[in-house]
């Protein structure tokens, strides 16, 4: 695989001192000491994985706090913009990359042989789990991956449990609220809520999404498979609102920098939806990339479901 | 360069004779008043928009109402007030200019109008006061007009203006390129293509409000200069001697121009070709009269531009195709067989 490749490259470049990495002391020379990320969500895992004396550039990225959840840890690092030209002089002895970023930088660092780990982007969260353990064994740091994971799967698993049934057989149309035929006493309501993402743009998050399994752990049913032009990709406004979800997730960034893709999050049409309908704000950052931070987004989900009148 | 624009002119006289003017105008405003309305009709999703009337008139906040409201009249509105304003300017400045090749697109006017706007919503001046958008469109607009009418003072034929507009055109377009780049928001460089190609999707009554009553001055100035527009295809001796002031001429359609386009490409980005295709098409229907074309090419340049934005819905692309793709496909060859036929009298 393109881990064992991975470390076959490192075992060619690095002088091994061999044997199993020594603890305590002096830093053990068998984990990576210079290890440089060229992507965001790379920057966030390893941030969080290692302490950034073995860090010598993540992106510029890392240190907006509206798009970083390591913005803290980042301010501490040297920042790179994604060039091969930046990477190289800091002798690395990991490169992290996103797989469908810097590709001009990768395919450089790949022609000089220095060890690199692409990360793909996960669409499930057993993917994240995957994936974080992946970066924590390549950083040399497989407790702490673990631990990430047990955390993120712990705070899932328990938002899942508290939330109302899935109804396989539902209705094409359920847009009219359904009066409640059999109140329980439990605390858990027993229908889900309709719910439909905007990001800038108009970008929707359809099922099979990262953002889709979110929604579903916390109890919200997803309307986008229902929406007039489909689930994938960038709708019109209007299609957005006459899907008739009963919660607006929408990508908060109220202190964003102008652009064209947020201010649509304000139009008017979208105004006037969210004083009808409960909107929830979730903050760029929770969701731009994928790592333990997704717990907190679906928490935020979670919250959001049922709303104090 | 008056035997150009003399030529044609004079070419289509008969035709003119043959539809009376004020049945020119009342046919084009209700063309114009059906695409707008079909505008109206034709969106992404279709629902009964007859009650969404209803609720929207009785005050029901129906999501239908919100939609007809919010998102499909003041797109219809804005593709009306634009499409105008580029067609009437486009008719205005070919007068002006005595040049069948003027039009606020191809000599920069829509690009520094674009340039403008982004200097200023991208710096996050339009986000503080929102007046800032028109003003940054216009101030652009007003700025290429006036090189453009240093560049006519010296005698600019045919191809100093083309030149000098497509001097205008990449400087402007380079310079927002590099505004785009510089401004903080990721999705800032993306966003070149809705500046350079424009397009109404999503567009809403906040739009609408800034720009109408910009548009609505500009207008007033470019149509009160119709008689003076007439008085020049006699020359500018002749129009002097009638009494006109060709200096105060000059800045009242580079005000126009300015108001009208400026505001209009600060909130759907340049929309190209609809001032040279709008008067090109009406001007054999009106005769040799500047003056007499400027309202038809007004509302030739509205059902275009309408039509177009109903086409860009139509067509199964995600998302939306601009607007300027659209008129450029029509504009585009129109400019070609333009030349072509311009090589021809020139001969």
């Amino acid at each position: 695989m393109r881990l064992r490749h991975l470390l076959g490259l490192a075992a060619a470049v690095l002088p091994l001192a061999g044997g199993p990495a020594l603890a305590g002391g002096d830093a053990p020379r068998g984990k990576p000491q210079r290890i440089v990320s060229l992507n965001l969500c790379a920057d966030e895992l390893l941030l969080r994985l290692v302490g950034p004396e073995r860090v010598a550039s993540v992106t510029w990225l890392a240190r907006d706090p509206r798009g970083s959840t390591v913005a803290a840890q980042a301010a501490a690092v040297p920042v790179n913009r994604g060039l091969a030209e930046e990477v190289v002089p800091l002798r690395p002895d990991l490169v992290l990359a996103g797989k469908y970023t810097t590709r001009t930088a990768v395919g450089l660092l790949r022609r000089l042989d220095i060890p690199l780990l692409e990360l793909d982007v996960p669409q499930t969260v057993e993917g994240v789990a995957e994936q974080i353990r992946t970066v924590a064994q390549a950083v040399g740091e497989p407790e702490r991956g673990e631990e990430l994971v047990a955390g993120m799967t712990a705070r899932l698993d328990a938002l899942a449990a508290t939330a109302p049934e899935r109804r396989t057989t539902t209705a094409p149309e359920r847009r009219t609220t359904t009066a409640p035929e059999r109140r329980t006493t439990t605390t858990a309501p027993e229908r889900r809520p309709t719910a439909v993402v905007l990001r800038p743009n108009g970008f929707v998050a359809g099922s099979g999404s990262l953002v889709d399994a979110l929604m579903t752990r916390a109890g919200l049913d997803n309307l986008a498979d229902r929406l007039p032009l489909g689930s994938q990709g960038a709708l019109p406004l209007e299609a957005i609102i006459l899907g008739g979800a009963e919660r607006l997730i929408i990508d908060a960034a109220p202190d964003a920098p102008p652009s064209l893709a947020h201010a649509m999050l304000h139009h008017p049409a979208v105004e006037a939806l969210s004083a009808r309908i409960h909107t929830i704000a979730l903050p760029s950052r929770l969701w731009t990339c994928a790592g333990p931070q997704i717990a907190d987004a679906a928490d935020l989900l979670a919250a959001g479901r049922e709303p104090a009148p | 360069m008056s035997t150009m624009s003399d030529t044609l002119h004079a070419a289509p006289l008969p035709l003119d004779e043959r539809v009376p003017y004020p049945a020119l105008v009342a046919g084009l405003a209700l063309l114009a008043a059906a695409l707008g309305l079909a505008s109206v009709v034709i969106g992404y999703v279709p629902f009964d928009l007859g009650a969404a009337f209803g609720d929207l008139l009785d005050g029901r906040a129906t999501l239908t109402a919100l939609v007809l409201a919010e998102l499909r009249l003041p797109r219809a509105a804005l593709g009306l007030l634009v499409g105008f304003s580029l067609g009437l300017t486009g008719a205005a400045m070919q007068g002006w200019l005595r040049n069948p090749l003027a039009e606020p697109g191809l000599v920069g006017v829509s690009s520094a109008a674009a340039l403008g706007a982004v200097i200023v919503f991208y710096s996050g001046l339009s986000a503080t006061l929102a007046l800032a958008l028109p003003l940054g469109g216009m101030a652009g607009a007003a700025a290429a007009a006036l090189l453009l009418n240093v560049m006519a003072a010296r005698g600019a034929g045919t191809t100093t203006l083309v030149i000098g507009g497509i001097a205008i055109n990449s400087l402007a377009g380079s310079l927002t390129a590099l505004a785009l780049n510089l401004a903080p928001n990721p999705y800032a460089a993306l966003e070149i293509v809705f500046w350079l190609m424009g397009s109404l999707a999503d567009r809403g009554t906040d739009q609408l409000r800034l720009v109408l009553p910009p548009m609505l001055a500009g207008w007033a100035l470019t149509l009160s200069a119709a008689r003076a527009l007439d008085a020049l295809t006699l020359g500018e001796d002749t129009a002097r001697s009638l009494g006109f002031d060709l200096a105060a001429l000059r800045m009242r359609l580079i005000a126009g121009a300015a108001l009208a386009v400026g505001s209009a490409v600060s909130v759907t980005g340049a929309v190209g070709f609809v001032g040279l295709v709008a008067p090109h098409l009406l001007r054999p229907l009106v005769g040799a009269r500047p003056g007499r074309l400027l309202l038809v090419s007004g509302l030739a340049g509205a059902s275009l531009t309408l039509a177009a934005d109903i086409a860009v819905r139509l067509l199964p692309t995600r998302p939306e195709l601009k607007l300027g793709v659209v008129t450029a496909l029509i504009g585009a060859p129109f400019l070609i067989a333009l030349i072509w036929r311009l090589r021809r009298e020139e001969a």
